[in-house]
């Protein structure tokens, strides 16, 4: 038995390699369809790595703490983004030790955002925003120094700051302006630490940390009179497998506190990309839609260049029933025949999608992102589709009867 | 037991108005270690009772036996077993896989019944030694002569050892000479003790065979035992008593003059074909080409 499967292989390779140019067009529709289906997914994968890479500046691991949006949007879900005013209350001190006491916490820093403009060597800042925080915000970023280091316990109640990139050109004229000073709230703040450039990509709701200057939360607190609005808790479990966990315990212990008001949104980092991720999931599934139907074509194709294969190769047919070939064994090598091609115009296709992955690397800022799931993926569709197709001509070709075969030229 | 067995065997084509009879109830038995001639004209049924006897075609009434098995209660995939192992084809167009290499083609039936590449390329470059083309096993059937390609195709019926070879026109493409050296063949394969079935248009042939079936119309007119190496008796009869003369009766003719003149005619004769072919041609040729001018 096996050494009719080998036998059938060949036929198979030797009927392909025989009729090359014939076979590369029957290939193409696969070619096509295979490589377009993984550019069209890695382009959607790579922009949902943009996007969330983005948001994990903030890692997935992390808690968020935030007010609850009053939405009096228009009815409907999801309709505040466009219609609906969405109005956001702020977090206050005792929120943040409540998180801070909860279990299993490890790292909590609060965000709180001073208005007002900073003064440095270049003069007034206007697009950047203060933030004050406390040390174990470092803790919580998913981004290394440029210069310096971050803030740390020991800073808090002096005029420190740590500078976005931006913030840092903006300020000063200086390459590294660490020891250097600006003024804010009549302050003088000394640069201690300056961050390495946050990636930034439409479609984030995060604030660009790139224009940020952090300081200390005590200083912030005071400089303000206790009025600096805390938008977001960040927190952090122990462990990655508790982080669930913890989640659960500081939204409890948060609502208890708020009197059983459930007026905050606790959420882990990865729900956070959760809204900019189903957008970017409709958007990848309708546009792998599109390849998709590419993929039937190309199987079309191989089913009508098989169907000219069986009538071209009738006599052929003829002979090898007349010298003793079963139905199946006809079957079987039409079908190896119409699978190899397909298995072969897949690896070609993937390879294109690579090539194609390269030239839009250079052409354009998109950064398309192939996986092992999705080559397996488009693989097995076109062995599938070759499979599927390849079986209607490998069918007439097997029920043929031998005389009409023989005789047909 | 006979090994072929032909009762009340007809077989229609086609349907309505469009109906043709190609055998009209032939009974015919043939015992093992025959070698059998059917002659007829053009259409009288030869190919046709070939094709029912191979198994490659069903009849449409009547009774035949293969070695016993009734061919009706066949299912395809033993009938193609059968083929497989039991008989051996042998065509007037060689019928050789023009992709495979001639090693390649012996070995087709073997790969089939499943044995393994080693065996059955060991086998089949054996049975090509046997027709005597073992170094040609390389080439593709295009790069073969007439004679050579026979011989493969000889080879490939031969290779899985049958009981029964069936040969529609062995020689019907070939010159003298090829046909000879396929005859002869076949003679030899026949002094093994396989049984050999084989049409053909040239009354000369006969000399092979130990019967000759004469068939008209899709009936058996005439059956008689001969002795090998003798024409048939009635063959020349059958040949005059033909009306209109064909190519074929013009190479009958021939290859009696042949026989006379055995050594020193055969080398001249094929170019006087050759050339005679081309005059018969040109003027085919001419006319069409006249009569494109006169569309255009």
């Amino acid at each position: 038995m096996r050494s009719i499967t080998r036998g059938h292989v060949k036929t198979g390779l030797d009927s392909v390699r025989g009729a090359k140019m014939r076979n590369f067009w029957t290939m193409l529709g696969v070619i096509i369809g295979v490589a377009s289906v993984i550019t069209v997914i890695a382009i959607g994968n790579g922009v949902k790595r943009q996007v969330s890479g983005q948001i994990h500046h903030i890692g997935s691991d992390v808690i968020t703490v935030r007010p609850a949006q009053l939405q009096t949007g228009s009815g409907g879900l999801n309709s505040t983004l466009l219609t609906g005013l969405s109005i956001s209350g702020s977090l206050s001190q005792r929120d943040v030790t409540t998180v801070a006491q909860t279990k299993g916490v490890a790292a909590v820093a609060p965000l709180a955002i001073v208005g007002g403009e900073a003064k440095g060597d270049n003069g007034t800042y206007k697009d950047g925003f203060v933030i004050g925080t406390t040390g174990d915000l470092s803790s919580l970023l998913n981004q290394s120094m440029a210069f310096g280091t971050f803030l740390s316990d020991a800073d808090s109640g002096t005029d420190t700051a740590v500078l976005g990139q931006h913030a840092a050109d903006m300020l000063f004229n200086e390459d590294v302006p660490l020891g250097h000073s600006f003024v804010f709230h009549g302050h003088e703040f000394i640069v201690r630490g300056i961050f390495n450039n946050f990636t930034t990509t439409p479609l984030s709701q995060q604030a660009n940390f790139n224009n940020a200057m952090f300081i200390p939360y005590d200083v912030a607190e005071s400089i303000t009179n206790n009025s600096a609005p805390t938008y977001e808790i960040l927190a952090k479990a122990r462990s990655t497998d508790q982080t669930k966990q913890v989640t659960h315990d500081i939204n409890s212990r948060l609502e208890k506190a708020h009197g059983g008001q459930n007026d905050l949104t606790v959420q882990e980092g990865s729900q956070n990309l959760a809204a900019s991720n189903n957008i970017l999931d409709l958007l990848t599934v309708m546009i792998a839609g599109v390849a998709a139907i590419s993929l039937v074509v190309g199987g079309i194709g191989i089913m009508n260049v098989m169907l000219v294969s069986v009538a071209e190769r009738m006599r052929e047919i003829g002979i090898r029933k007349a010298v003793g070939a079963t139905n199946r064994q006809i079957l079987s090598q039409f079908m190896i025949e119409a699978s190899l091609l397909s298995v072969v115009g897949g690896i070609i296709g993937v390879a294109l999608a690579y090539v194609l992955n390269v030239l839009i690397r250079l052409a354009t800022s998109l950064q398309p992102v192939i996986t092992w799931q999705t080559v397996v993926l488009s693989t097995v569709v076109s062995l599938t589709v070759g499979v599927v197709f390849g079986s209607v001509p490998a069918l007439k070709a097997a029920r043929k009867h031998p005389i009409e075969a023989l005789r047909s030229q | 037991m006979a090994l072929i067995e032909l009762k009340d065997v007809s077989k229609l084509y086609g349907f309505g108005d469009a109906t043709t009879l190609a055998l009209d109830e032939v009974n015919l038995t043939i015992e093992k270690g025959e070698f059998v001639a059917v002659m007829g004209p053009s259409g009288c049924g030869k190919s046709t009772l070939m094709n029912v006897i191979g198994l490659l075609d069903k009849p449409s009434h009547g009774e035949y036996r293969f070695d016993g098995k009734s061919a009706a209660r066949l299912k395809p995939n033993q009938t193609a077993k059968i083929r497989r192992d039991t008989i051996g084809f042998i065509f007037q167009f060689f019928n050789l896989l023009p992709r495979l290499t001639v090693l390649e083609n012996v070995a087709l039936p073997l790969a089939y019944k499943g044995i393994t590449l080693t065996r059955r390329e060991k086998m089949a470059s054996q049975m090509l030694e046997r027709v005597g083309i073992q170094d040609r096993e390389y080439f593709l059937p295009s790069q073969l002569s007439g004679g050579q390609a026979q011989s493969a195709a000889i080879a490939r019926a031969l290779v899985n050892n049958p009981k029964l070879i069936i040969a529609d026109e062995p020689t019907g493409n070939l010159d003298s000479g090829n046909s000879r050296l396929v005859m002869e063949l076949l003679a030899d394969i026949h002094k093994m003790g396989n049984t050999i079935l084989f049409v053909t248009h040239n009354p000369e042939l006969t000399r092979y065979a130990t019967r000759v079936v004469y068939m008209h119309d899709g009936s058996i007119i005439h059956d008689e035992k001969t002795a090998l190496g003798q024409v048939a008796t009635t063959a020349r009869k059958v040949m005059y008593s033909i009306p209109t003369i064909t190519e074929e009766d013009a190479l009958a003719g021939v290859s009696a003059l042949m026989k006379a003149l055995p050594d020193k005619i055969e080398p001249r004769k094929r170019k006087k074909s050759a050339v005679s072919k081309k005059s018969a041609r040109k003027p085919v040729r001419r006319q069409k080409a006249k009569k494109q001018k006169a569309r255009a």
